[in-house]
């Protein structure tokens, strides 16, 4: 009996000892009063800390997945790491490539040897200078077989690329040379007229070498990550959060205005908006379920994203092998209704695949030049219908499951595009959701009929979008084949005069359309709430953001 | 005692082997790969990746360099944040989980057994009415609805607490609370009809006609014993709220591991649903051993060896 009242005893002092931090809420309710006044005094506090520096608080969801350049390739290392880091070009406030780490380059006449000359400026956070042998060892590294980066294929633009990538070539057969300390020499594949745009990505940072030599892991933790961008990396939580201040190494220091960003990681967007509201966080995204309201607010900023959301037909399952239904099918979804009534952020209908903000040489933007190439045309898809099923011989149309990965917003849209076949067509088909990953894999293994998709530019150039359904492409997953379709991009992706390669990928879309492998339903919008004293934040179409011109009032 | 731990030691290290390979089949026999995405990658790109982490291994090799990365306790680098180690998540993470989790409980505990007990000793009064009506709320409101309604309230309407994230004590309060309450209210019923029970026994009668005062009936001749269904469940409990739950550190942007469970299976990150796994299973295990030693030194009719003979 002594020993177990000793036991509880004990218990019990181990409790309390534990619960010094827990007394504040172990008697909840009585102790409130003292709470409040505690809380306002270090609300109040905080901001006057804070008030002779400019502290942007943002919210960047998750931990980055890698601040090493080549690794981070997602949109949760993009965020910060374009802030921290910056490449020969830099995407501009109108998102075309500006002079960043070189100032200058010459390109040879036949458009596959571009020469940058780096910045004398150009320092890392450390005073190293930016050199020519920083970028051979970065671009060497992003293509190293070895290394394993699935951003690699973004270096198959470089000469012997891709054959090092796939453990064919070797290092040396690189296109890569450091002339000089400050003369940085690339040799391309074939001429790339947008190269200066894919360069602007993260994919392409230096590494500082000496840095990098002496600790593979510079990258991992903030006391010996090495900066070269507008802002250095001085603390990192872990899973928690991380901060940057500006970079006084900077050779454009004078254009940063911003002291210090804070990016907390808050991966719920309610919780986001909620922190927003109480003044956490100085932008947030918008909770689905207040889109609505939200979206008039004069705090809500839109700006498009390159990328279209699509179906995707199978052709090599029945009833899709033929073109007349494919198009019938594709005729009878209505873009509008989806953006207007479901999607609800203010996204723009898709009647092609390549989004808008694209520019070809003579300024016209491709989406509006290339104009509707699939539109919501009841009539005509039950007369496409007739048609397919005639010429297969169907009395009745083959039963047809439509398959998206588990989300609110894709049921949303799916059971809108299912009423219209029914009402437009008198087709009735299966809904069928599964796991993302589930989905992933099966997609790419052709086990669906119809099934949803997006695609994400990782450049601004249409090529990006286009190649996607060359024969055999990770990213066609439709079985679709086409021998004319090919050799249009094949082309375009040769062609050193931009007049003549935009013609051939405008062709090549309105093959693409002719045969109707894909519907697209709608392009990517990225709408955020800014708090009205936040100014100058970039937000570019191929998904990362600037904070350089960046401003909090 | 020995030759018990000795042997529960035994059976726990099978019970961690067998929960080991099932969770390394189960992993396995799901569709879909770390590497998927909605992106195309090329097969070269792909192959790279898959050799880096020994995926293009034969599946018993693979089960073998599992095995001795538990042997080991080294998991090796995490696929979806590769410039951490497993081991760097657990250690991060855990911490946390534990803090918020050790918090909780013991609120949930004590505020837990002094309603149940208040509510038993004013049996069929308004207080037990009320304790009750307080217990059935926590039981039926789900904890996520509840984090919302907390932020809504104290951080965003009245602005005295912080809404998320971890970084002061004053961060704590409102997952505490959240966190606490659905275990306080299922300590509380269950303390309560133990309580009742307990109340009614001859020895308890006994105490009371000896004039023994109320206080010290209640604490230290009922209590003790109506305190052995709340022991049977804190085993269960503790593991799971000590290593850290999804969605109120989602909700609370707490860093703990809790989201780890979940998202390494989304994943298919193999190596952290793998560290994640064995972790949470000896951890439940321990957790589920100390309770049967604290039921032999509760209640010393239960001879620990005599389960033994069993």
């Amino acid at each position: 009996m002594k020993k177990g009242l000793a036991f509880l005893f004990i218990l019990l002092a181990v409790f309390v000892l534990a619960a010094c931090t827990a007394n504040e809420s172990a008697g909840e309710e009585d102790q409130d009063t003292g709470d409040q006044t505690e809380a306002t005094d270090e609300g109040t506090s905080d901001e006057a800390d804070n008030g002779g520096n400019k502290v942007l608080r943002l919210n960047n969801g998750v931990e980055p997945t890698s601040f090493d350049p080549p690794e981070g390739f997602d949109a949760a290392s993009w965020q910060s790491l374009n802030n921290l880091m910056e490449g020969l070009t830099r995407l501009g406030q109108d998102h075309q490539p500006e002079a960043a780490t070189a100032e200058s380059w010459d390109i040879s006449d036949d458009g596959l040897e571009y020469t940058f000359h780096i910045r004398d400026n150009a320092k890392w956070s450390n005073g190293d200078d930016v050199t020519a042998d920083d970028f051979v060892y970065a671009w060497t590294r992003l293509l190293d077989p070895e290394e394993g980066f699935s951003s690699a294929f973004l270096g198959y633009f470089i000469k012997g690329g891709e054959a090092f990538n796939s453990g064919e070539g070797s290092a040396d057969d690189l296109g890569l040379e450091a002339v000089d300390e400050k003369t940085f020499k690339v040799t391309l594949e074939a001429p790339t007229g947008f190269f200066l745009n894919v360069i602007s990505n993260p994919a392409f940072f230096p590494v500082n070498k000496a840095v990098a030599e002496e600790n593979p892991e510079w990258y991992a933790e903030a006391d010996t990550f090495v900066a070269n961008g507008p802002f250095k990396l001085s603390e990192w939580n872990h899973d928690s959060d991380f901060t940057m201040v500006k970079n006084d190494q900077y050779w454009d220091k004078d254009t940063v205005k911003l002291d210090e960003v804070h990016w907390a990681m808050v991966n719920e967007v309610n919780t986001e908006y909620q922190m927003f509201q109480s003044g956490d966080l100085d932008t947030s995204e918008i909770p689905a379920d207040l889109a609505e309201d939200l979206l008039d607010s004069d705090q809500v900023v839109i700006d498009p994203q390159a990328g279209t959301q699509f179906y995707r037909f199978n052709v090599n399952k029945e009833p899709f092998q033929n073109v007349k239904i494919r198009k019938a099918l594709a005729m009878a979804v209505n873009q509008d209704e989806i953006v207007e009534y479901v999607t609800k952020k203010g996204e723009k209908p898709a009647r092609g695949f390549v989004s808008y903000g694209f520019e070809d040489p003579s300024g016209n933007d491709f989406r509006e030049t290339n104009g509707d190439l699939v539109e919501y045309d009841p009539e005509q898809a039950k007369e496409l219908l007739k048609e397919g099923m005639e010429e297969e011989g169907y009395d009745e149309l083959p039963p047809i499951t439509l398959t998206y990965n588990t989300s609110d917003d894709n049921k949303k849209i799916a059971e809108t595009v299912q009423q219209r076949f029914q009402q437009d067509l008198g087709i009735e088909i299966t809904l069928e959701n599964a796991e993302w990953n589930v989905f992933l894999q099966d997609q790419k293994d052709l086990k669906h009929q119809l099934s949803r998709s997006s695609f994400l530019a990782d450049y601004g150039d249409p090529i990006n979008f286009l190649e996607s359904f060359v024969t055999d492409s990770s990213m066609n997953r439709t079985g679709w084949s086409n021998q004319e379709y090919d050799d249009l991009i094949a082309q375009a992706k040769e062609e050193a005069d931009e007049e003549k390669r935009w013609e051939l990928m405008y062709n090549a879309e309105k093959v693409l359309f002719e045969e109707m492998p894909i519907v697209p339903v709608n392009f990517y919008n990225q709408v955020f709430l800014h708090k009205d004293n936040v100014s100058g934040i970039v937000r570019h179409p191929v998904g990362y953001m600037e904070l350089k011109w960046a401003d909090k009032n | 005692m020995l030759r018990y731990i000795a042997k529960r030691f035994l059976i726990m290290l099978v019970t961690i082997l067998i929960i080991v390979t099932l969770t390394f089949i189960l992993m396995h026999a799901i569709p879909g790969s770390p590497f998927n995405q909605e992106r195309g990658t090329s097969e070269a790109v792909q192959a790279n990746l898959e050799a880096h982490y020994h995926l293009d291994e034969p599946m018993y090799i693979q089960y073998l360099l599992y095995l001795k990365s538990i042997v080991t306790f080294d998991f090796g680098p995490s696929i979806k944040q590769p410039t951490s180690t497993v081991n760097d998540l657990l250690g991060r993470g855990f911490p946390i989980s534990l803090e918020l989790g050790l918090v909780s409980v013991i609120v949930a505990i004590i505020s837990g057994i002094l309603l149940g007990i208040i509510a038993a000793l004013r049996h069929n009064k308004i207080i037990d009415y009320a304790a009750m009506a307080i217990a059935v709320l926590g039981i039926s409101i789900p904890n996520f609805i509840l984090a919302t309604q907390l932020i809504q309230s104290f951080a965003v309407t009245w602005q005295i607490l912080p809404a998320a994230t971890w970084s002061s004590p004053k961060h704590m309060i409102l997952p505490v609370i959240a966190l606490a309450t659905g275990p306080m209210a299922i300590i509380a019923r269950l303390t309560r009809s133990s309580m009742l029970e307990v109340l009614t026994q001859d020895y308890i009668k006994m105490a009371r006609a000896k004039g023994l005062s109320p206080y010290k009936i209640v604490f230290k001749h009922a209590l003790k014993n109506a305190l052995m269904p709340v022991v049977t469940i804190l085993g269960t409990l503790l593991a799971g709220i000590l290593t850290g739950t999804f969605v109120l550190e989602k909700i609370f942007a707490i860093p703990g591991m809790g989201k780890y469970f979940v998202e390494s299976i989304n994943n298919r990150d193999y190596p952290v649903i793998m560290g994640t796994t064995v972790f949470y299973s000896a951890f439940l295990i321990v957790m589920l051993f100390l309770v049967d030693i604290a039921y032999g030194i509760l209640d010393p009719r239960i001879k620990l060896h005599k389960k033994e003979a069993e």
